[in-house]
This record gives C-alpha cells, sequence and structure tokens, in this order.
C-alpha cells in the first residue's frame, strides 16, 4: 500500500484532513503543537487505499525540536510515496519557508493550500496556478475544514506519486550556492540518498549531519575561511534563512493578491483586550467562573438569591414531597425556589428520567432474586456505585464543551500566551502550559504532550504539575463533595467550591514549578514564540468529536476498571480475614474497614482521619482506591453508603432528608451524616485527591516519559505536595470557620488564606535556597 | 449455595479477572500490536519499535 505523508506548519490544519482523509478521530487542537507524535490511518475512498501518516507540526527540518527530528527523520528514512505538504493559505509566506526545504529532498510531493475559504474571506486571492508553476510542484487549494477539494489532491497526489521527483534547491542563486554543489557532489559518490538535502543542511552545519558526514565538514569549513556576509558573517544557518525568504518574497507571493485593510483585524481588537497585561488573567478568571455557574450552580444568575417561591410553596408536591404529576416533575428538574444553570437541567434530567428509571428498573429485577448477598451486592453495592458515577457524566460533558468551545476558537492559546508571563518568571515557558491545559481532559495525553519541551529540567517540572490540573476524573470527586457540602451544611455551592478547587490546584501548580525551578531543577528558560490562531466560531463537528470521545473513555472506564473495581471493594467490605466464614454482619468487621482503619491516623492532619466518628476510615479507603481510577473515590462512598446506613450511623431524624437529595451527592451526604466530618476537612479531602499521585494509568505514562530515576521522586513529590496542600487547605479553612463560622465566606476566605500561606511558604523556600547559593558561590 | 449464587460469584471473579489480565495484555503488547499512532501506552512492543 502507498504511503503518504501529511507535513506542514504547527496549526496549519494537518490533523484536520489527516481525520477527513482517514475516518478518524484523532485530537484537533487550535493551538500549535497538538500532534507531538506521528499517528497513521488509512485512505479507502481514492482509486487505491493509501496509508496516511499525519507528522507533528515543523517549521522547519532543523532538528531543533523532536517534532521536527521525528517528521525530518520520517520523510528522510521511510522514504514515503507522496509528502502532502499543507500551507495555511492565510499565512503563505512564512509556511512555503517549509515546503522549500521539503522540494530539496528527492520524493514525490503536492502542496495542500489549505484554508482556502478563510483566505476568500478575507478578501485576498491565490493563483494556485500560477504558485504550481513557480513551485515546480503540483499545487492544489483545499479547505480542510470544509471539506473542499479534498478528491482533487488525493488524485492528484495518487497521480504524483507515480513518478519519481529529484530534489531541487532555491538556494541556487545564494551566496553559498557554490559550497552547496560542491557537497552534493561529495555526497552523491558516497551513494548518500537525497544528497541536496544534505547538502544544504550540511552547510548549515547542522547537528545531525555533522554526526553522519564529519569528513565533509572541513570542506564547509575552507569555505567560511574565505567568506563573509555584510549582515550574517559567517553564519551559514541565518544566510540560507535569508536566502530562501528572500526567494519566496520574490518569487511566490506574487501569486498572492492582498486586499487593502484596516491596521487591525477583527481578531487583533479583540486580543487587545483578552491578552492585556493587566486584564488578561481577570478576564481569564471571570470565564472560568462563568463556564462552572453554567455548568453546576443550582442557582443560575445568582437566582437562589432572589426569594422565589419553591415548588412546595407553590403547592406543586404532594405530602410525600412528590411532584403531583410529571408536568411538574420536569419543572422540578429547571426551576425549584431558583433557576437551574443549563449544566444543572440537563444533569438533573439524566439523573431524574434515565439513571432514576433506568437503574429503578433493573434494582426491581435484582430483587427478585431469592438471596439476600446477591441482592445486596448486585443492588448495593454494584448498582449504587455505577449510578453515582454515571450520574455525574452529562455536566462532566457540559464542562467539556465549553472548554473545546475555548479551544477551538483560539483562546485557550491566547491563555498560554497570558500565563507565560507569570510562568517564564518562575523557570516554565509559555509552551509548557499547553500540555498542562491539555491535564484538564486527562493527563495521559497531556503528559506524552510534554515531548515538546526540549529542555529535561522543564519536562519533568512539567510532568509533575500536570495532575494538579484536574482532570475529568476528578469532576465527581468534586462535584459530589460539594454537592454533599451544601446539602448537609447548606453553604457553599456546587460550582463555587468546583471553581475554588480549579483555581487551587493551578495556584499549587504554580507554587510548585517556583520551588522545583528554583531549587532541584534550575535552568534557563527556553524562548518561547508561539503564533496565536485567529480566532474562529467553533465548528460543531470538532466539539461533538471532543465530546464523543470523552463519553466513550468515561462509559468504557465505567464498566471495566471501575465496575472491577467496585466488586472488590464489595468483597472487602463484606467479608473478614477469616472469609471462610461467611459475610460480617458489622462493615466495621470486614477486611476494608481493618484496612482502613490501619490507614485512617495518615490523614488526621488534614481533618479526616483518627477525628471522625464511626466509618471515618471510608475517607482513607477512598483516597487508596482513588489511585485505581479517581471516580473510584465516589464509588467507593456509594458502595458503603447502604452499609452506613442500615448501621444506624446516620440519625434517624437527619435520614429523612436523605430523600431529598440529588443522585450522585446522596453518597457523600451520608458519608458527611455519618462520620461528622467538617466543611474544612472535606474541602482538603477535596484537595488532596487532587494532587496527590494520579491515577495507575497516568503514573504508568509519567514513568515513560520521566528520564530514568525521577519516577519514583516523582512519587514522593506528589504524597509531600498533596499532604502539605491538604494540611494548608485544612488549617486555613478551620482560621476561617473560627473568624466566619461555618459559611460560604468561610469556605472563599480558607481557600484563599490557603493560597497566600502556600506563597509565604515557597517564598521562604526560595529565599533559604538562595541564601544557600550565595554561601556556595562564597565559598 | 443456589445455582445462581455460584454464577454470581463465577462472573464477578471471571469479570475482575478479566479487566485485570486485559490491562496487563494492553500494557504489555498495546492495545491492539502496537499502538504508537495515537495515545500510546507506552507498551513493550512501542518501546522495542522507538
Amino acid at each position: 500500500m502507498k504511503k503518504f505523508a501529511l507535513a506542514g506548519n504547527p496549526n496549519c490544519g494537518k490533523t484536520t484532513l489527516f481525520n477527513l482523509l482517514t475516518g478518524s478521530t484523532a485530537y484537533v487542537g487550535n493551538w500549535p503543537g497538538v500532534t507531538v507524535d506521528k499517528r497513521e490511518g488509512t485512505y479507502k475512498k481514492g482509486i487505491e487505499p493509501v496509508d496516511i501518516i499525519d507528522l507533528p507540526g515543523i517549521y522547519s527540518l532543523s532538528p531543533y525540536t523532536p517534532e521536527e527530528v521525528i517528521s525530518r527523520r520520517y520523510i528522510l528514512e521511510e522514504k514515503p510515496d507522496c509528502v502532502i505538504n499543507i500551507v495555511d493559505a492565510t499565512n503563505l509566506e512564512r509556511n512555503l519557508y517549509l515546503t522549500t526545504q521539503i522540494m530539496e529532498i528527492d520524493v514525490p510531493m503536492i502542496v495542500a493550500l489549505n484554508m482556502m475559504d478563510a483566505v476568500e474571506k478575507n478578501g485576498d486571492k491565490i493563483n494556485p496556478k500560477m504558485l504550481e508553476e513557480k513551485l515546480g510542484v503540483p499545487v492544489v487549494a483545499i479547505s480542510a475544514l470544509k471539506g473542499e477539494g479534498i478528491k482533487e489532491l488525493m488524485d492528484r497526489a495518487i497521480k504524483t506519486s507515480k513518478s519519481p521527483r529529484k530534489g531541487r534547491t532555491v538556494l541556487q542563486d545564494s551566496a553559498i550556492a557554490h559550497l552547496i554543489g560542491d557537497v552534493a557532489i561529495a555526497l552523491e559518490a558516497q551513494g548518500v540518498e537525497a544528497p541536496l538535502f544534505h547538502a544544504v543542511k550540511l552547510s548549515e552545519l547542522d547537528e545531525i549531519e555533522v554526526r553522519m558526514h564529519p569528513e565533509l565538514v572541513k570542506m564547509v569549513d575552507a569555505f567560511k575561511a574565505t567568506f563573509s556576509d555584510d549582515t550574517f558573517g559567517t553564519d551559514f544557518e541565518a544566510v540560507v534563512a535569508d536566502a530562501r525568504y528572500q526567494y519566496i518574497s520574490k518569487n511566490y507571493t506574487s501569486a498572492l493578491s492582498k486586499k487593502e485593510r484596516k491596521a487591525l483585524t477583527k481578531s487583533d481588537k479583540a486580543d487587545r483586550v483578552l491578552t492585556n497585561k493587566w486584564a488578561g488573567i481577570p478576564i481569564f478568571l471571570v470565564i472560568l467562573f462563568a463556564i462552572f455557574h453554567l455548568t453546576f450552580s443550582e442557582g443560575f444568575l445568582f437566582s437562589d438569591l432572589w426569594g422565589l417561591p419553591t415548588l412546595e410553596d407553590l403547592g406543586l408536591l404532594t405530602e410525600e414531597g412528590e411532584p403531583i404529576h410529571f408536568g411538574v416533575a420536569l419543572l422540578a428538574c429547571i426551576y425549584d425556589g431558583a433557576i437551574f444553570s443549563p449544566g444543572c437541567i440537563i444533569n438533573n434530567l439524566w439523573n431524574d428520567v434515565i439513571v432514576g428509571n433506568v437503574f429503578g428498573w433493573i434494582r426491581a429485577g435484582i430483587e427478585l432474586i431469592p438471596s439476600d448477598w446477591v441482592v445486596a451486592f448486585l443492588s448495593d453495592g454494584i448498582l449504587e456505585a455505577l449510578a453515582a458515577v454515571l450520574s455525574f457524566l452529562p455536566q462532566i460533558l457540559v464542562l467539556f464543551l465549553f472548554f473545546s468551545i475555548l479551544e477551538d476558537s483560539g483562546y485557550m492559546a491566547r491563555v498560554a500566551f497570558i500565563l507565560d508571563r507569570i510562568f517564564r518568571k518562575f523557570g516554565l515557558s509559555g509552551r509548557a502550559f499547553m500540555p498542562m491545559i491539555m491535564g484538564f481532559g486527562c493527563s495521559i495525553p497531556a503528559m506524552i504532550n510534554t515531548r515538546t519541551l526540549a529542555d529535561e529540567k522543564e519536562r519533568t517540572a512539567t510532568v509533575r504539575v500536570i495532575p494538579f490540573f484536574s482532570c475529568g476524573a476528578k469532576l465527581p470527586i468534586l462535584t459530589a463533595i460539594a454537592g454533599g457540602t451544601l446539602a448537609f451544611f447548606g453553604v457553599g455551592g456546587v460550582d463555587l467550591i468546583t471553581y475554588l478547587m480549579y483555581i487551587g490546584g493551578i495556584a499549587t501548580a504554580i507554587l510548585a514549578v517556583i520551588v522545583m525551578r528554583g531549587t532541584t531543577m534550575k535552568g534557563d528558560v527556553p524562548p518561547f514564540i508561539m503564533e496565536l490562531p485567529a480566532y474562529h466560531a467553533p465548528r460543531f463537528s470538532s466539539l461533538m468529536i471532543h465530546l464523543w470521545d470523552k463519553t466513550k473513555h468515561f462509559v468504557k472506564k465505567a464498566f471495566t476498571i471501575i465496575l472491577a473495581s467496585t466488586v472488590v471493594i464489595w468483597f472487602l467490605s463484606s467479608f473478614g480475614w477469616q472469609f471462610w466464614n461467611g459475610m460480617v454482619e458489622d462493615m466495621d468487621a470486614s477486611i476494608l474497614a481493618s484496612i482502613g482503619k490501619a490507614l485512617q491516623w495518615l490523614f488526621t492532619p488534614l481533618g479526616f482521619g483518627a477525628q471522625l466518628n464511626s466509618f471515618g476510615w471510608v475517607f482513607a479507603v477512598a483516597v487508596i482506591t482513588g489511585l485505581i481510577a479517581k471516580e473510584n473515590v465516589i464509588c467507593t462512598f456509594a458502595s458503603l453508603a447502604s452499609a452506613v446506613v442500615v448501621s444506624g450511623a446516620v440519625a434517624p431524624d437527619i435520614l429523612a432528608e436523605l430523600e431529598a437529595i440529588a443522585e450522585g451527592s446522596e453518597a457523600a451526604w451520608t458519608m458527611i451524616a455519618a462520620t461528622g466530618v467538617t466543611v474544612p476537612a472535606l474541602i482538603a479531602f477535596i484537595l488532596f485527591n487532587m494532587t496527590t499521585i494520579p491515577c495507575f494509568a497516568a503514573c504508568a505514562t509519567a514513568k515513560a516519559e520521566l528520564p530514568k530515576g525521577k519516577f519514583w521522586k516523582t512519587l514522593v513529590f506528589w504524597v509531600a505536595t498533596s499532604y502539605a496542600t491538604g494540611i494548608v487547605f485544612y488549617l486555613g479553612g478551620l482560621l476561617a470557620q473560627a473568624i466566619w463560622g461555618v459559611s460560604t465566606v468561610a469556605i472563599v476566605m480558607g481557600v484563599v488564606f490557603a493560597i497566600l500561606m502556600g506563597a509565604i511558604l515557597t517564598a521562604g523556600v526560595m529565599g533559604i535556597a538562595r541564601l544557600t547559593d550565595k554561601k556556595k558561590a562564597v565559598a | 449455595m443456589q445455582w445462581y449464587e455460584i454464577l454470581v460469584i463465577a462472573l464477578a471473579v471471571l469479570f475482575v479477572g478479566g479487566v485485570i489480565g486485559k490491562a496487563i495484555r494492553d500494557k504489555m503488547h498495546g492495545k491492539s500490536g502496537c499502538d504508537c499512532s495515537s495515545c500510546c501506552g507506552n507498551c513493550s512492543d512501542c518501546k522495542k519499535k522507538k
């Protein structure tokens, strides 16, 4: 089967084209550097099937970044039958720089002029035929976004692949053309393939070529001794780059006619505000809060403060508190004393109409089985746990829909730009923030994305802080505990607590980076040049692909790892160490309880340890099961909640309120009621889980991505950070509670106080590190 | 013990064993052989290939 490689600049639409050609759903992000490794698929719609290889985005074929090395090696060593060079037509000159380099390799190539729709929209014009004549390779105008010109591109690519192509260079008139010619002849005599490309690179004293052909370096050095450019001296790399751009500007850009426009585009105007030095971060924080408010708030637009009547006040509920008819049941999903946010409405409909009914029917079926333990196992153990996890699915999807909109519109790239200013001061470039943003989705691809960071220390520091950017699996912990806190104590709010925890995670990451880069991982910050993509309306198909991927992953995980964990948790909570004696009557005598009790003291400084009432050990067990998959934390609560209720640990008068608790938060509410855990301890519990060792899969990825010997230290770092974060937030919360009582203000102030305390501690560590450095310097 | 109780136990054991077995298999050999093209779990096959 023929092999075609897709090569082009970052964010020029390679992966969009790849998905279109192969029917894949590879991750497409509107920022440069999403693809860090090559990926493969098959194009089956043409005359013959073709293997398509999506190479990471590159600006040149010089080995400065891992992406450039991967792409260069693939084109030179794997010898694809054709290179499809995707060119962002809105940025022709810069994109053709790479084209002129690929042209030097002896490989059939075709240029795909992508984003032609955007060129037309801007009022500009490009003449593909003229460009084709000038380049000497086929040029096809396409729009990968709209699927235009794809068939013509592939038909011509297949045709092009049938005849070999000899490399040609645009440097024939440059000052070092003679040197390139001589080196190429020498390489050809040695039987080197693609001699022209290697000759150009060797003339630039490219490190790979110098290593491969040390005998020819003398030839370059000899030429250098007789050469001097007025502007660039003997820097041949600069001479070549300048010659390429001059040639492009002189010969190719005549194919482009630009419409005269005002100095600032709409994107530029938006950027003046959104990336403003002072307003950029506050705007980001407001947007983030708006997202959490739209997703989780049970008082949309703060309608819970408007004093609206509840359904009970309106006489729409029966004496048992049930809706008087189906219409009211639907209304209850939207309004009950306050208007619910869109995310909440979707979640209520999902839980009340789908999860509630479907799981209710399954439960009714299970209860027909004439065996108490089978009913308890299937109904209270497995079904409750699955219902608890699945109940969060809609809100997770709504949250990711908003994140995808921000990303697809181009705003997330701006966030990296804004945060570069902060991170740079503390030793990380904005490039490192890209994987961190990906960490909001899942830590695994985020850690893999750190391959684009060339500096090993920067990469290690980034991998270590990625888990602090709360992933989708941690959302059930946040929402369930926040929901339970609101329901039991009547303080906080799911949107507010979730938002604060995300901010807390980011703050922890920043503080951890400061400490690492200021002590054990000192190093220069690599320069960060990022091209900001133009803002555009998010594409529906792209958003749906993101959501579909998320749903697939979540459901698959729920019915495999989480379900298997639930079975094990139920077994351990139902049997004692002498399990052959049968099930234990009291869960406190189970294997799980003994494990939990043995570990419980560890969490006493964080507020959810030995100070709790009976069943307090469940928190310790949840932390451990969360290491398998973070959703397991809430699964553990849900699996054990029935046994806790049966044991009488929750006072009957309080238990009556359980009926009114939303699905998903019930388990957290039960544990709060049974254990007597406080609000600061609950916040510390969330933060501990957010910053501690991530799930096994993420640990395996971290082990593979980190340099040798760093993984075990990283595990210690995660445990130490989570422990310190948990203690700081617990103490901050206790102090705030002492001042403001059990209130929403106390939660907010506790978090603010804890971040300040963390900053002071960090400043202390940095001060000690500087003093030690000074002493060493003096010595 | 009734037949359905034995069935539930057998299914539970098989399921848990299957999930753990599959996780080990995936770790050793990738999802379906080497799957470096997408989100690679750094399986042994991939490491060899790299």
